[in-house]
């Protein structure tokens, strides 16, 4: 009887004894890190840009590092599709990164929502030398929880040589942009490039069309719940346009299956297999990364009219990205603000401007790049900028959004039984 | 006198006795400190989770903040959900080619290997190459095999006179196109399995077989496949629980899509906890998950003891 007693002390004395260890471990390292300023301190950025977007952050982060040499920043990227839900797999775990990036509207506000996010509003951050559209994609209750960098337009990416050679010029309206597709055709070559895995490639046409059909009141108006919601007329009609579309064969065939970040639909315009691509200003920075040659046979064009539309022509597509932000829990706020005022500073602004070919939210950046140039005025010039509607609505709303679209490039559903869809769960989430 | 004696025989049995019970009790002291490391990561890793997870499927929680408790209402609402149903029965199409052609493809592959053709040992590594490769490269490197313009399996059909088919695309050739992934994948698992077993059959078998007159086919069917049962058993116990778990392939070939063609309980479970942001919901499909596989893994245990029973082995 002794002996069991005996060894079942043991065994009981070194369980404890291992995991006393294993939480104690825990606590001393994080005491250590937030000891004074001569120890080691570690923090976490996270974010989704590939190429030199990459490395501008790097230089940033290189810049910051030097100011404060007991500083390390751990930097991870991880690609678009990916990233979102490896965040939030951190934020539940209460693992997030000390510094992230995100594309503000309705995903970074359910992160707000559940108290994660630190209110950057009081904290010593020179505001007016952001643009101001971008920054309220990022506030909520007005309160700031993100700092915007970039501006990533939604246009037209196309191959000039291959327009050149049709005797093609850049459609303004909607039936030239349909004659575009139908001569492409004849001459074998795919009129549009796309990758719709994803669903968000596809999901840029409901909103241009919707846009260009009823302009930008038609989503502001389902959005906010004033006025005709997301079964409007305009919408069952935008659908329409993307089937007329699909039935016509301006895609690449099987784009539904096609993954966008492994490269498929970037591949067939680098081949000169297809002439046209609705893409983000991402593309620019991939083009280079990739396959510098297309630079040189690459145009943009702005989303084409459509005759009779109420939208306004000058009105333009984009998503804030991206957005930084800072976790509510983390252990150097003052750190953190300061490496978000880094990342947004004008040294860092003027890289982005020059090397990853996009507009940026920051005022006061001396333009060189061409493409930037042409995003640039078309920014000054557009009448309304209008946000992604997968990072503005609430995820929930987002996804069944994206689902839809994606069915009526698929054929499977018809644009009136699309527009239910969407309106049902927008009364059921959007309160 | 014979009742002194018969005392201490007594008395010595009843010593024996406490001896053998002490011995007993430290017998079970050894084994249980053996399998204490074990049994603390089991804890931890497995039953831990299990149990949390569980009690997640009982509130309305979006993973970070508040949760509310909801009792049962998570299951009720998800046996009225279309969504599961859908991916219940691609589940269900996947144990079937799991556990039908998987498993068979696995033996047909060990059964080459142990015949007497030349070049086995290539055939080998061949086979077993694609079981080597990380699940997420398979799936990158399937996606451009099945890429609708460039994709090599469309150039084959088109070379053969066939039509183009836009496999991940379509909803019913999305589903195909991943099964074949995952028995290309998959087979070479069961391979090792059998070829493992087929080591173990005794020559002796094969000759008392041979003078009793058996060929090749009744040699396969009388003592091949009658000493492979308890791995096919055992295989298929494999098959349907992973299959019932799967997620990378899915995940990484068409992430549930094309629509929800190819959404299967694992990629549900994933979007509704981690994109939708409803973790209660999402481990409410996780515990139906584990219930389901737990309930099929017994049932096959289940009749294959009654098997093993009818034969007088058990």
């Amino acid at each position: 009887m002794n002996d069991l007693k005996k060894v079942s002390l043991i065994i009981v004395s070194v369980f404890f004894l291992i995991l006393s260890s294993a939480c104690s471990s825990e606590g001393t390292a994080n005491q250590t890190k937030s000891q004074g300023s001569g120890d080691q301190i570690t923090l976490d950025l996270w974010h989704f840009d590939p190429g030199e977007r990459m490395e501008i952050y790097a230089e940033a982060v290189k810049r910051f590092e030097e100011k404060h040499p007991n500083v390390k920043v751990n930097v991870l990227q991880v690609p678009n599709d990916e990233y979102k839900q490896r965040v939030v797999v951190a934020m539940a775990g209460g693992n997030a990164p000390d510094v992230f990036a995100s594309w503000g509207g309705g995903w970074l506000h359910e992160f707000v929502k559940s108290d994660q996010v630190l209110d950057l509003t009081e904290q010593d951050i020179d505001f007016d030398k952001f643009i101001d559209v971008a920054l309220a994609n990022a506030k909520y209750d007005e309160k700031i929880y993100g700092l915007p960098l970039g501006i990533s337009l939604y246009t037209f990416y196309y191959n000039k040589e291959i327009f050149e050679k049709n005797g093609l010029e850049v459609p303004k309206t909607y039936d030239e942009f349909l004659n575009v597709v139908d001569v492409l055709k004849e001459t074998g070559i795919y009129p549009i490039a796309m990758a719709n895995q994803p669903k968000w490639p596809g999901a840029f046409y409901l909103m241009y069309f919707a846009d260009r059909l009823g302009g930008e009141q038609v989503f502001q108006n389902a959005l906010n719940r004033t006025g005709e919601g997301f079964d409007s007329p305009y919408y069952v009609e935008a659908g329409k346009y993307i089937q007329d579309l699909v039935k016509r064969e301006a895609f690449n065939p099987g784009f539904n299956g096609l993954p966008y970040d492994a490269g498929s639909a970037r591949q067939l315009m680098y081949s000169d297999q297809a002439a046209m691509m609705l893409m983000t200003g991402g593309f620019v920075n991939n083009v280079r990364q990739e396959f510098p040659a297309f630079e040189e046979k690459m145009g943009v064009f702005q989303f084409p009219a459509i005759e009779g539309g109420k939208g306004d022509p000058t009105n333009i597509s984009g998503g804030i990205s991206p957005t930084w932000s800072i976790k509510k829990d983390t252990k150097h706020p003052e750190l953190t603000v300061e490496l978000l005022n880094e990342l947004t500073s004008l040294e860092t602004a003027q890289d982005y401007v020059n090397r990853s070919g996009n507009v940026v939210a920051i005022k006061g950046v001396e333009v060189k790049d061409p493409y930037v140039e042409t995003f640039t005025q078309w920014v000054n010039e557009a009448n309304a900028i209008q946000f992604p509607y997968d990072q503005t609505l609430p995820p929930e709303l987002a996804e069944v959004h994206k689902n839809t679209t994606f069915d009526l490039f698929g054929l499977t559903t018809t644009p009136e039984k699309a527009a239910e869809e969407m309106e049902k769960k927008a009364k059921e989430v959007i309160k | 006198m014979i009742s002194e004696s018969k005392l201490e025989t007594a008395r010595m049995e009843a010593e024996v006795k406490l001896v053998r019970k002490k011995q007993k009790k430290k017998d079970i002291l050894v084994i249980l400190s053996f399998m204490l490391p074990a049994l603390f990561v089991y804890t931890i890793f497995i039953l831990y989770p299990i149990i949390t997870t569980f009690n997640y499927s009982l509130f309305d929680w979006n993973g970070m903040g508040e949760r509310v408790f909801v009792g049962l209402q998570n299951y009720t609402a998800l046996l009225s959900d279309n969504t599961f149903w859908h991916a219940l029965k691609n589940n269900a199409y996947l144990i079937l080619v799991s556990v039908f052609v998987q498993i068979p493809l696995g033996l047909i592959m060990a059964l080459v290997l142990f015949s007497s053709i030349r070049g086995k040992k290539v055939l080998n590594v061949l086979f077993f190459l694609p079981y080597l490769m990380s699940t997420v490269a398979v799936g990158l490197l399937w996606i451009f095999m099945f890429d609708p313009v460039n994709g090599p399996v469309n150039k084959l059909l088109n070379f053969f006179s066939f039509e183009s088919i836009h496999w991940l695309s379509g909803s019913n050739s999305a589903l195909i196109a991943i099964l074949i992934v995952m028995a290309w994948q998959f087979a070479p698992f069961y391979m090792i399995l059998f070829k493992a077993a087929m080591v173990g059959i005794p020559e002796e078998l094969y000759e008392a077989a041979e003078i009793d007159g058996a060929n090749g086919t009744k040699k396969f069917f009388y003592v091949t496949l009658p000493s492979l049962m308890p791995t096919i058993v055992s295989s298929s116990i494999l098959a349907v629980v992973g299959s019932l778990k799967t997620f990378d392939l899915f995940y990484v070939m068409t992430g549930g899509g094309s629509g929800n063609a190819t959404e299967i309980l694992g990629t549900y479970m994933y979007r509704q906890a981690f994109v939708n942001f409803k973790m209660g919901y999402g481990s409410t499909i996780a515990a139906m998950m584990f219930i389901i596989a737990l309930v099929c893994a017994v049932g096959i245990l289940f009749l294959d003891f009654k098997r093993r029973k009818k034969q007088g082995v058990a």
